[in-house]
């Protein structure tokens, strides 16, 4: 057989793969431009997203990521599945069939087994800026002497003391983040079957933990975060995401050697 | 390579920002990794360069965080810090204050729609090795 053409002009790209008994309820359209509809690829007991995409174009626009994580995640309150990394796209729907799904049959329905009846959700949480300034500075005799220095004064004249105090308050912060993902890590506990820290997307992340959880215990976890919100009240806006794919939890499915 | 897709021409609706930002968290570099452990007839395809969003402190990170500090109205704050002189100059900071830090962190480049700055990275195809 020659190589691949790299010519080819549509490719097929891979969503995630689900367990084999999967019906599609609703169209779909998926990434690329024009966007594919959304379409299954069976093999054995398993089940392939996919879509057609056009090769000629690159992909990871806004849509394209949206659309990835929007089918993905429209699956998880009905089957489980494993998400495939993003812009995963093969020659033709007969490698999906032979050279992913077979190929890895048993591995893939092993980590779907245990992935079934669990959903991952994602806490994140943002520090209220001035509410965590004024936190530190009452807490940092240090930093509150350094704001008295530069307070008016010449911003280049204070460069020094400006970069200390940020320093400070940088620390600070670091360790407030430390201390509240482990108190949210102790709060869920008792609710999830596994979490995972995300590392801080933004300078003012409180927190940002992934929850691997069991379907009904979406009450219990709602619960725990709006105690937490309301015990954070002023100083960390809260979020739960999810259900979503359990895209923080499928590495450890990869064989070990 | 450049591209300028994003017209806004399409059906589709556009993630905000916010949103966005949450999508990235959660699907880049996550997930079932084809090309490196099943062999399959991967397709190269170009992929438009994410910016991981990761935090690194740095000078500028110091002297956002010192001008929020600077900006910060001191009669917002409760009783009895230490050390605060409280009160003198500031009259004219009020209300200053969030811009600094709002405008400080998000690390997401490029998804304003305009496309114009970004750097295709491509994927290799990997055909028939075995």
């Amino acid at each position: 057989m020659a190589a691949e053409s790299t010519k080819q002009k549509t490719g097929v790209y891979v969503y995630g793969i689900l367990p084999g008994d999967i019906e599609l309820t609703s169209d779909m359209t998926g990434v690329g431009d024009p966007p594919g509809q959304v379409r299954v690829v069976r093999s054995g007991d398993l089940t392939a997203l996919v879509s057609e995409v056009n090769m000629s174009g690159p992909l990871g626009s806004p849509e394209d990521l949206a659309a990835h994580k929007e089918i993905l995640d429209a699956c998880v309150a009905d089957a489980p599945v494993l998400p495939m990394r993003f812009g995963a796209v093969v020659a033709s729907e007969d490698a999906v069939t032979r050279e992913l799904l077979d190929e890895h049959h048993d591995e893939f329905a092993g980590a779907l087994a245990e992935l079934d009846g669990k959903a991952q959700y994602v806490v994140k949480g943002r520090y209220v800026g001035n509410v965590i300034l004024t936190e530190v500075l009452s807490e940092n005799k240090r930093a509150a002497r350094l704001r008295g220095e530069i307070r008016g004064a010449d911003s280049d004249a204070t460069r020094e003391a400006r970069i200390q105090l940020g320093e400070i308050i940088n620390d600070a912060v670091t360790l407030k983040r430390e201390t509240d993902t482990r108190a949210l890590g102790k709060a869920m506990a008792d609710h999830c079957e596994a979490s995972l820290v995300r590392d801080p997307t933004h300078e003012l992340d409180a927190v940002h933990v992934a929850f691997l959880v069991r379907v009904g215990q979406e009450k219990e976890i709602e619960r725990a975060v709006k105690n937490l919100s309301e015990q954070w009240d002023g100083r960390v806006e809260l979020r739960l995401l999810g259900p979503m794919a359990a895209y923080d939890f499928i590495a450890a499915t990869e064989p070990g050697g | 390579m450049t591209t300028a897709t994003q017209s806004g021409g399409g059906v589709s609706p556009r993630p905000s920002a916010s949103g966005l930002a949450d999508v990235i968290d959660s699907i880049l570099d996550k997930g079932l990794v084809i090309d490196a452990y099943v062999r399959v007839s991967l397709v190269g395809i170009e992929l438009l360069t994410v910016d991981a969003r990761i935090v690194i402190a740095s000078v500028d990170t110091y002297l956002r965080f010192a001008e929020a500090v600077n900006r910060l109205d001191i009669s917002q704050e409760k009783e009895g810090l230490p050390g605060l002189v409280s009160g003198m100059q500031e009259s004219g900071a009020k209300s200053k204050t969030k811009g600094a830090l709002e405008a400080a962190g998000e690390k997401l480049r490029d998804f304003a729609g305009n496309g114009s700055d970004r750097q295709p990275a491509s994927r290799r195809g990997r055909g028939e090795e075995s």
